[in-house]
Parts: C-alpha cells; structure tokens; sequence
C-alpha cells in the first residue's frame, strides 16, 4: 500500500515536471496515419522547430475520420488529411479553417504479380474496378478494401460507384475495417486486389513485407490524392498562432521543397508531390471529391 | 456497421471456444503442476506470463500461420479458427496459474485431510478436485473475460473481416478509428454486459454443481 502511495507522488511529480513549461508552445496536430508513417511530418516539423524555437509541433497519427473527430472535440489545434468529402461536413460544421493544399500524389491499384483480372491493360481506374468486379464474379480475383471510412476508402467506394458497380457483401470483397498497412498484408496473403496510399505501399514493399504484391494502374486523374491542412476553429492564443506559423512554413517554399525531395533517397521516387503551382487542379479535384 | 447481434454472438462463440480449448491442456497441466513437486518452478512461469501482450502472442501466431509461415498451407489466418486458436494460447497463463493454486490447496489440505481419514490415494484426489471445483470455474470465467476482451490477436489474426470475423473489440477499434466514439461507447457496453452474463451464468452453474 505504501509502496503504491509512493509510486502514484513519483508519478505525479514527473508529471507536473513535465508540465511546467518554460515558456514553449505545443502544438498538437492530429494526422492521417498514411502521411505520418512515411516520416515526412516530423521531418518538415524538425526544419520547422530549427527557425522557431520554442515551439513544438506533436502529431496524433490517426486514421482521417479519427482525426478530423479529434480535431472537431478540440482536442487537437491543426489537421493533416486527404479525405474531401469528411473534410466537408466539418467545414460545413464550421470547426475547420484556414484550408491550404499542402501535397498531392496518386492512389495506386496493387494486386497478385498475375493480375488475373488484367488489370494492368485497363484505360483508367473505373475500368480497372470494372475488371476486378468482373474476375471476382467468376471466382477469379479477390478484393480488400480498407472498409473504414478512411481517405483511401472514400475513394475506393466513389470508384466502384463511378464503375456503377456495388461490390459490398460479395464474397470475394472483404472489408478489413483495417490501417494500410494491415490490409496490403492481408491482400499479400490472400493475393487479392486492394487501392493504397503510394507512401504505404512502397514502404511495405521496399521492406520485403509484401512480395506477392505488384503496383499494376497509378497517375491517373481519378486516382488523384489530395492532402490538406486545417486550423481548428476553437484553437486560440499562442497555440494557434504557431500552427499558423507552422501551415503556413510547410505551405511555404522550404516545406515545399522538402515535400518535393522527401523519399527520392529511399524510394528511388518522390512519395509526394508538392502542391504549389497546382492549386487551380488541387481545387478543381478537391471540389469533385468533396462533392463525390 | 454490420449487425450488433451477429458481432456479439460471433464475439461470445469465438471466446467461449477458446476458453474450452484452452481449458483442455490448461486444466490437466495445472493438475500435474500441483501434484509432481518437482514440476512447481513451471507454475511462477505461467504467473509471470499472465499479462502477456496481446498484439505479441498475435504476432508470434501470425508468423506461424501466415501463407509463408510453417503453416500456412493449413490456410487458417484471417478465420475465425485462427482467432480461437490464438485466443486459447494467450488465456493458457492465466488459466494455469490460477487453477494451479486452487488444485494446490485442494490437493495440499483436503487430499491430505482424506487421507488421513482413510481414503484411498484416488479417492483423496478425486475429493481434492470436487472441492477445488468452484475456484476452477472462476479461473474459467477470468479467462474467457481475457478472451472475450482482447484486441490484439483477433485483429492480427482474424483480421477483423466484416461479416466473418469481425468480433466486439475490433469492431470498436474501427468505430474509434472512424471517429464514432458513440457507436465505439455502446459496442463497449454490449461487450461489458456480455461478460458479466456469462459470469453469471457460469456462478449459476456453480451453485447447482454443488451439492
């Protein structure tokens, strides 16, 4: 018992250490999980902490819905996502501002090297989904969609939706209601078809994890990735004036730089691509997804 | 959001079977743990273990069972039998070490006590095991509530497909990753309220198994 009362001071203490601050901001960010594990944040937010010092920039990498939730509960002062159409409802609820388009890349169709569904020969994405519907209705070919209202599954369902197509409760379309990563490792094992994310992919590629897995359709303009950042409205003070200072240094011309160069060393290719000089497209395709 | 019911049957079959396979070889080996003396420094083992991680004894099984592993040609990962089969070896601590010390004092006091009445060496035991019959039964409550609880291994090794084995825990690890705290709060009180029946029940069964 004793033991326990002095364990919980102990505790208690480091705590309250920790807590007072010596005049530092933290900025909690919450982020989609895609955009968080390829390392690009904390490097953009390492270059940005080296001209601001005392601020501290502290990520919660959750999937999009997670994220812009806690984001909306105030739990969190800015928003790093690509999911449009969730962006949406809580802009139209008025908890985000200050929107600025920070990266772009491209969703990409993996699958088993055979491509039974010859995937790899289709025209555009909507026909790739096509084809995959179709060898999965002749026990050909399998699908694993993420099934959990993240970015990439948003896009996935306005893909099968623009296919015309309802794959849901199809026996050979399964629903991981899973991260990326656990998904391409269960369409690895199941050598099934799914969308992702290019970071994820290529991580879990270049790492061995996926071997049965090959990229087959990508940079198409319906498999467009758009990533964004927001204010959270209720997020005031000095905080706030540092996650404006902190959108605005990625938004800038040396966080665009770094997103431009971020992976070239590791991946053989860039993971994103940088948003500035392509707002007008950014807007146009983040409008049709909002409304997708 | 697939049917409430369907998840918490699946949920409440899924634990409760690997309760009974893990009750399979726990049991018996609790028994020999509590009667070779030699056998005892195996017991603080299984103590130690109890609070084995979940994504841990999920990983190790993964490796095991995936397509490329030692059996993957048994073609188990992502099945509800793969989740059983994990389920059942990480409530095995927990279960051997409780029963070790319920068949522990059984046998210690009341084996003894018979046969210093004059009971024959099976019969002393067989009484041992009658009185030890209530504390083994709440080691099975405990460790179907383990069961029934854990996220870690029916999310690395079920996969939590909906519709096949999406269970009450990764059901609301997805609700909480889609930012439906609500739906994630009433699964949590679904899967709360699941356990306590089953421990009733199983207390109910206790009390007409004795005499």
């Amino acid at each position: 018992m004793a033991l326990a009362v002095a364990v919980l001071v102990a505790a208690a203490s480091v705590f309250l250490m920790q807590q007072r601050s010596d005049g530092e901001v933290r900025v909690v960010a919450t982020t989609t999980t895609s955009l968080y594990a390829t390392g690009l944040l904390d490097r953009l937010a390492e270059e940005f902490e080296k001209l601001h010092q005392g601020v501290r920039i502290e990520f919660v990498a959750v999937g999009s819905g997670e994220a812009l939730r806690r984001a909306a509960d105030g739990e969190a002062c800015m928003v790093f996502v690509h999911a449009p159409s969730l962006e949406k409802k809580y802009l139209d609820k008025g908890v985000l501002t200050g929107h600025r388009f920070i990266a772009y890349n491209y969703f990409v169709v993996v699958g088993p090297r055979g491509d039974p569904a010859e995937v790899r020969s289709a025209g555009s994405a909507v026909e790739a989904f096509r084809r995959i519907y179709e060898a999965g209705e002749e026990g050909r070919a399998r699908f694993v969609s993420r099934g959990d209202n993240s970015g990439t599954h948003v896009r996935e369902m306005m893909l099968w939706r623009l296919a015309g197509l309802d794959p849901r409760g199809r026996p050979w379309y399964l629903e991981s209601g899973q991260g990326m990563a656990k998904t391409l490792v269960m369409a690895d094992e199941l050598g099934a078809y799914t969308l992702s994310d290019t970071g994820t992919f290529l991580k879990l590629s270049l790492d061995g994890r996926i071997p049965g897995l090959e990229l087959l359709y990508t940079n198409s303009s319906e498999l467009i990735n758009v990533y964004s950042v927001y204010i959270v409205s209720s997020c005031g003070g000095r905080e706030a004036e540092a996650a404006r200072l902190f959108a605005d240094f990625v938004a800038g011309p040396r966080g665009q730089e770094i997103i431009a160069s971020y992976g070239v060393e590791r991946y053989g290719r860039p993971l994103f691509y940088p948003a500035s000089g392509h707002e007008e497209m950014l807007r146009r395709a983040w409008e049709m997804l909002a409304g997708g | 959001m697939e049917d409430v019911a369907a998840v918490a049957a699946r949920s409440l079959w899924v634990s409760a079977a690997a309760t009974a396979l893990a009750s399979s070889w726990s049991l018996p080996l609790a028994y020999l743990l509590a009667t070779r003396r030699r056998l005892r420094g195996l017991a603080s083992v299984f103590e130690s273990l109890v609070g084995v991680p979940t994504v841990l004894v999920g990983l190790l099984l993964y490796f095991l069972l995936s397509r490329r592993g030692p059996l993957g040609f048994l073609g188990l990962l992502y099945t509800p039998w793969a989740i059983v089969i994990g389920e059942a070896v990480l409530v095995t601590p927990l279960l051997v070490a409780v029963s070790y010390r319920v068949l522990g004092q059984g046998v210690e006091r009341y084996a003894a006590l018979a046969e210093a009445l004059g009971a024959g060496r099976r019969e002393a035991m067989l009484f041992a095991l009658r009185v030890s019959a209530p504390g083994l039964l709440a080691a099975v409550v405990m460790a179907f509530s383990r069961a029934v609880g854990e996220l870690g291994v029916a999310l690395m090794l079920g996969g939590n497909i909906r519709g096949y084995t999406r269970t009450l825990t990764t059901a609301i690890a997805l609700d909480v990753a889609m930012g439906e705290y609500e739906e994630a709060t009433r699964l949590g009180m679904v899967l709360v309220a699941l356990m306590l029946a089953v421990g009733a029940g199983l207390r109910a069964t206790r009390r007409l198994m004795e005499p």
